[in-house]
């Protein structure tokens, strides 16, 4: 039983992995400008810090996830790994919330406060973000799930 | 951070271990229900009026009134919904601790209070930072958006919603700590000789 929740759980841990490097990448590689009545109209991930804090937030919990799956041949890890996996899984889900929540402000903007949306104007760059931000949610959902199975594997 | 402190209580401590453990458990899970109803209250009841002049015609100004309230931003929406979900689970918590000793299923209470604290620390963290960034985009503007700043206009509005994110951030740390010791409970429970 032990031995089959070690190999579920590193199967998902290269599943979360992946999601990451697709949130990263897609985030990193999103860049539109757009040219409206004269002035040029740029969009880059680095504009905005809640994006900044996703790619940095996926890349932190990508690499330790990699050491996870290189340090769960040995068994002595087993009590730490837990901890650690509450500390990923709390930074996925609060980068992706913060991406969501500038992301959703870009879609539609904010009547209230006066902010256009943005996309109208660099749907390449929204769509980007868009692929990125399911990869992220799907990283925590599947970190989630990891989270489960460290504990499990120690009661 | 916790887990440090954990271990030196527990080579500390003898006979009277789970007595005290138990009693600190439930301060710092009491703390934390206060900072969550606290960030939810504060922000919950966030609304601030202003009229500003918007043109002169001739010698009238044109006043316009304009609200700021929580509603208008779904980043804070989801922060008052998430710390008030925080605060009930925090209180359920607590009433299972002192009135529902006998509580148990299958000899799991440990277990889902660990994983119930688990959820209840991800759902802070994410309402938390979404409120954080919305506030920073409100602060300072996004000028690569053409996104105004509007704290400036609004100076009661941000201020009552930084003490909200920092009453949630204090929450949200005390929320790791109390996580850490129920896994820590989780995993010291001494297995009892049953079926």
């Amino acid at each position: 039983m032990a031995k089959i929740n070690k190999i579920f759980s590193n199967i998902l841990r290269l599943l979360a992995v992946a999601a990451t490097v697709v949130a990263i990448v897609f985030m990193v590689t999103s860049h539109d400008s757009a040219q409206v009545l004269n002035l040029t109209f740029t969009a880059k991930y680095s504009y905005t810090p809640a994006f900044k804090f996703f790619v940095v937030g996926e890349a932190i919990a990508g690499g330790y996830t990699v050491i996870s799956i290189l340090l769960s041949f040995k068994t002595l890890f087993w009590r730490i790994i837990v901890f650690l996996d509450m500390v990923a899984t709390v930074l996925l889900a609060s980068s992706i919330s913060a991406a969501l929540a500038i992301a959703q402000v870009g879609k539609k903007g904010s009547a209230h406060a006066g902010w256009l949306p943005v996309c109208g104007q660099v749907p390449h760059f929204c769509d980007r973000v868009t692929v990125a931000l399911l990869a992220g949610f799907a990283a925590a959902v599947i970190y989630f799930v990891i989270l489960l199975c460290s504990l499990y594997a120690v009661l | 951070m916790g887990l440090q402190n954990e271990e030196k209580l527990e080579l500390g401590c003898s006979s009277s271990q789970p007595r005290s453990k138990k009693w600190v458990l439930l301060t710092v899970r009491v703390i934390a229900f206060l900072a969550t109803a606290t960030a939810t209250l504060v922000m919950a009841l966030n609304k601030e009026t202003k009229t500003l002049v918007v043109a002169m015609v001739g010698s009238t100004p044109i006043k316009v009134t304009l609200t700021a309230k929580f509603q208008h931003t779904p980043a804070f929406v989801f922060f008052v919904i998430a710390n008030a979900m925080a605060s009930f689970h925090n209180l359920m918590m607590i009433m299972v601790e002192l009135f529902g000793q006998k509580l148990d299923y299958k000899g799991l209470r440990l277990a889902m209070i660990a994983i119930l604290d688990m959820t209840t620390v991800a759902l802070i963290s994410g309402g938390a930072s979404a409120a954080t960034f919305m506030a920073e985009v409100g602060k300072n503007g996004n000028s690569h958006a053409r996104w105004n700043k509007i704290c400036d206009k609004f100076e009661t509005f941000c201020d009552r919603g930084g003490v909200a994110i920092i009453a949630s951030s204090a929450g949200l740390l005390l929320m790791l700590i109390i996580t850490a010791m129920s896994i820590f409970k989780l995993l010291n429970k001494p297995k009892s000789v049953s079926s």
